[in-house]
């Protein structure tokens, strides 16, 4: 029973790191280059994992705690996912709390490891990051508004399983509404274009990079893991509200997420070369117009 | 009820003997908290053995009292609140008696701790008195104890305008539950509420009244906003295991008086559910959006509760609808949703603000922006402050994510419906929100406070550390509370639900009749401990892949600059910037640039916007009517004769005359 929502969740462990590659080669595509290879953040992960760490001298253990607890619960929000369509690993009633709690907790750690170094750079990117979540949040919420309603269910498992292609004609537009609402906020929560851009190499604008500036060897290995398989989290939100899972064979739809993913991260690329980043007084907005989307979905179910 | 007496009897005793021995120190402060906690486990004791599915217990005080029979009664809903009165008052009683020893040098403190024994025992009247004139006195002695606990700083100007402020708005709610007892006894005839069938329910008019009274009256106490501003100035002058009790525990009172209302009147009016949940949501949002703008860490703290007294609005109001529209989950989510946050809240708030206590003893500052590096100093304190705010923001695996799991369940199952009540879905986007803003202030406090280099010059005298163990045992015991229950929860959602059960007066078969969260209390474990468990393979992960390549210090990076400096880091108040400026006026900052200085402070926007101009207004209207006020005797002749003239004219012409 517990097997296939156990590999599903392996399969998308290990295809996590080359989103953020093929995001990144389908931006330089778009701009005329070549971009750095596909598997790049394996080869990364790898190197990191050998190198040694250095830590400011203004660090606590909350710094070294950070990165573990960054990828713990992503790891743990992973096996709330109905990654197969046909349950997850843990499941209950009102379990999408506990997930978007886990995401919550993740960048509650990373935000602490940051301002431990006491840097201003970390400051400014931590007190960016937490401003973007407040306003991702509920937009979140609200996409989960729209699955709850069209399906009646409260658990992940349940809602994205195969009630959700039962219901799919019914409630089609408010689904795709929440799809695209569920796309903004994965650009949001994984620091892509329009809100944040994984290229910028000046610390004064950067987000999530910024936070992350003082860690090194396998502890920044663990968070960039930790920030694809995020990336994949999102992608597979995504996915599935769009190809009910629940709809085909367990052992059809692993590889109909995988191929979904693929196409999640070479939308996020097509982002990233087609906009520029947003001021960052204006992220709110963009958040608050994905929330828009959700309650347009939310107004169509409950009417 | 007699083991209650009894543990009320120790608890006063102990409050007895701190004003006794106030000549031999080393005496009276182990007297007083062995006192305490044997009198505090005593009622706890009594009152897990009523929610286990003990007979609940009336008791009338006999021999003659004024306003017919005293009576007293510990059923579930009221043991439930006890529990949270003595296990919350004894850590912290125990804490004040560290927390004040240093105070010795300079005053006696054996009245503070007296007085805090009577605000326990008063609080223990609230929650149990079934009658209108014991619920009173013991009301109107929970207030004014309070009050001089509140004034124990009264040398600063600020504590006593803080106290004052608080002193009149406590008597205006107290102004109201008469209102609405009169309103309760008009009707039925009674002055007791021991039983919701006693007497003719109140009908009609009378129901309004009541409802109208005790919203006001409670929702007062429980500092709902906009009836929250008397809250932040009393909780932040107050000795910090006093505000622990009274945001912990005494804001409280007012969402168990709403509960007993509930319980009396059984399925209120649709508007009644509707403002609860509304007053919930602006509570829950401004709250925290106005904690997160706060310099002073003991006001960030009180706002936090004005945020947290909003989310068991949203699942009382929940629950409330759904007794109106006929939902039977619906009812026993959102009641159960309220009950556990009402003790959750109570366990990971005083925690906070006994870390807030020990930090202010380490520091003698609770200006957030002069901190900062303290978890060096402070290890436990710092661990103890650490797990409360994970647990406050409400992330798994606390205790925090286990009620407001409970209370995102209420607002999130009550779509799927024709009836009006489907749109408290919405209220799950408030929620949402809500943990973000919440999440944002409490980095910003943990990283100003404890993390980081320390920010203001070194006074050196002497150097902070953590406190003596009267006061760590307290914090400890209660973070061990918030992760036993987060890691345990079945050991508080099975009774909780049923006795959200029976405050809708729902018949009890069980605890799988309305919504399972007995059967979800055994996943949450498992998430928890799943949890934990990757945390530690990542550790060992981490541990093997460093162990050769080993690991070395240098400064943190700064743009290959110089090493940064205390002053370099970024400040608490910068931190929150951006989110306050997103929320404009709401946020009621105000900022002010003279020359080369830059200030920015907190205003309240009810406070300072709404009641002050209001207030002054009417002081202004008072002053030019003084005009009339001449002493002169024929002036008050000729005004007494109009009025004469006036009042026959009126009466002529409404027929009440012949």
């Amino acid at each position: 029973m517990t097997l296939g929502p156990l590999l599903a969740l392996i399969v998308v462990l290990a295809v996590a790191p080359a989103l953020p590659g093929i995001a990144t080669r389908t931006r330089a595509f778009f701009t005329g280059r070549r971009g750095a290879p596909v598997l790049q953040l394996y080869r990364d992960l790898a190197k990191l994992g050998r190198k040694g760490v250095v830590y400011s001298r203004t660090t606590t253990p909350v710094f070294r705690a950070g990165p573990i607890v960054v990828v713990a619960s992503v790891l743990v929000a992973g096996a709330l996912l109905p990654l197969n369509g046909h349950g997850a690993l843990l499941s209950f009633s009102g379990d999408l709390v506990a997930f978007t709690g886990l995401l919550g907790l993740g960048r509650f750690a990373l935000v602490l490891a940051g301002l431990d170094t006491g840097s201003s750079f970390e400051g400014m990117g931590a007190s960016r990051e937490v401003t973007i979540s407040a306003f991702a949040e509920p937009a979140l919420f609200l996409c989960f508004t729209v699955l709850v309603l069209a399906t009646g269910e409260l658990s992940l498992a349940g809602m994205l399983g195969e009630r959700l292609a039962a219901v799919w004609p019914v409630a089609a537009p408010s689904l795709a509404l929440a799809a695209a609402a569920l796309f903004m906020l994965a650009l949001a929560e994984t620091s892509r274009v329009p809100v944040d851009d994984p290229a910028t190499h000046l610390e004064l604008t950067m987000i999530h990079e910024v936070i992350v500036l003082d860690h090194s060897g396998p502890e920044l290995a663990f968070i960039l893991f930790g920030n694809a398989v995020k990336l994949a989290l999102f992608g597979a939100l995504v996915v599935s509200v769009l190809v009910p899972l629940g709809g085909l064979q367990p052992l059809l739809a692993v590889p109909v997420l995988v191929g979904g993913l693929v196409l999640v991260a070479i939308g996020v690329g097509i982002v990233e070369a087609s906009m520029a980043r947003l001021r960052m007084n204006r992220v709110p907005q963009f958040l608050v117009a994905a929330g828009a989307l959700a309650v347009f979905g939310v107004i169509l179910l409950l009417r | 009820m007699t083991a209650v007496l009894l543990a009320v009897a120790l608890i006063l005793a102990g409050g007895g003997a701190a004003l006794l021995l106030r000549r031999h120190p080393r005496l009276a402060d182990p007297v007083y908290s062995a006192l305490l906690l044997s009198g505090s486990t005593l009622g706890v004791s009594s009152a897990i053995a009523v929610l286990r599915g003990g007979p609940a217990r009336l008791a009338i005080l006999p021999g003659s009292l004024p306003g017919g029979p005293w009576v007293f009664g510990l059923d579930p809903l009221s043991a439930w609140f006890l529990l949270v009165v003595l296990g919350v008052g004894a850590c912290a009683g125990v804490f004040g008696t560290g927390y004040l020893a240093p105070e010795r040098r300079h005053r006696s403190v054996a009245g503070t701790h007296a007085l805090f024994a009577l605000l326990l025992v008063a609080l223990t009247g609230v929650v149990t008195a079934r009658a209108m004139v014991p619920f009173l006195a013991a009301w109107e002695l929970m207030a004014l104890s309070a009050y001089f606990l509140v004034m124990f700083d009264h040398e600063q100007a600020e504590v006593r305008r803080a106290g004052l402020i608080y002193i009149v708005l406590t008597h205006v709610s107290t102004l109201a539950l008469v209102g609405m007892f009169a309103a309760l006894g008009a009707e039925s005839g009674g002055r007791s509420f021991a039983e919701p069938g006693m007497g003719a329910q109140p009908a009609g008019n009378a129901r309004t009244l009541v409802l109208i009274f005790a919203l006001l009256g409670f929702g007062l106490k429980a500092g709902a906003v906009p009836l929250h501003f008397w809250l932040p100035g009393a909780h932040a002058a107050a000795p910090s295991h006093v505000s622990a009790v009274l945001s912990g525990v005494m804001l409280k009172a007012g969402i168990y008086g709403l509960l007993r209302v509930l319980w009396l009147l059984g399925p209120p009016p649709a508007w009644f559910g509707w403002t609860l949940f509304l007053l919930g949501l602006l509570s829950g949002v401004l709250g925290v959006l106005w904690a997160l703008a706060q310099h002073d860490l003991k006001r960030l703290l009180a706002y936090h509760s004005v945020e947290n007294i909003g989310i068991i609005l949203l699942g009382m109001g929940t629950g409330a609808l759904g007794l109106t529209y006929g939902r039977p989950t619906l009812s026993v989510l959102g009641f159960a949703g309220a009950l556990l946050h009402t003790l959750n809240h109570a366990l990971f708030k005083s925690l906070l603000f006994l870390g807030a206590g020990s930090v202010l003893r380490a520091t003698g500052t609770r200006v957030i922006d002069r901190l900062g590096g303290l978890a060096r100093q402070l290890p436990w304190t710092a661990l103890a402050f650490g797990v409360g705010s994970v647990a406050i923001v409400g992330l798994p695996p606390l205790n925090g994510f286990v009620s407001e799991w409970v209370v995102f369940q209420a607002l999130l199952s009550a779509g799927g419906s024709h009836d009006a009540v489907r749109f408290v879905i919405v209220g799950a986007a408030g929620l949402g929100l809500i943990g973000g803003l919440a999440l944002a202030c409490f980095t910003k406090v943990d990283a100003a406070v404890f993390l980081g280099q320390y920010r203001s010059a070194r006074s050196g005298l002497v150097a902070p550390a953590d406190p003596v163990a009267t006061m760590l045992a307290p914090m400890l015991l209660l973070a061990g509370a918030c992760i036993g229950i987060g890691l345990m929860p079945s050991l508080v959602l099975g009774p909780a639900q049923l006795l959200a059960m029976s405050v809708a007066h729902l018949p009890g078969e069980g605890t799988g009749s309305y919504g399972n969260l007995g059967e979800a209390a055994a996943m949450i474990s498992a998430l928890g401990l799943g949890l934990v468990a990757v945390l530690a393979a990542a550790l060992l992960l981490r541990r093997s892949l460093a162990a050769d390549a080993g690991r070395r210090l240098a400064g943190t990076w700064s743009c290959a600059g110089a090493a940064a400096t205390s002053r370099m880091q970024y400040t608490a108040s910068s931190y929150a910037a951006p989110l306050l400026s997103a929320f404009g006026p709401l946020a009621g900052v105000r900022r002010e640039r003279e020359g080369m200085a830059f200030h920015s402070h907190v205003a309240d926007p009810v406070q300072d916007v709404v009641v002050e101009p209001f207030w002054r207004a009417l002081e202004q209207t008072g002053a030019r009517l003084r005009a009339v006020h001449g002493g002169r005797l024929r002036w008050y002749l000729l005004s007494v004769i109009f009025t004469l003239l006036a009042l026959l004219f009126y009466l002529t012409r409404a027929g009440s005359l012949p």
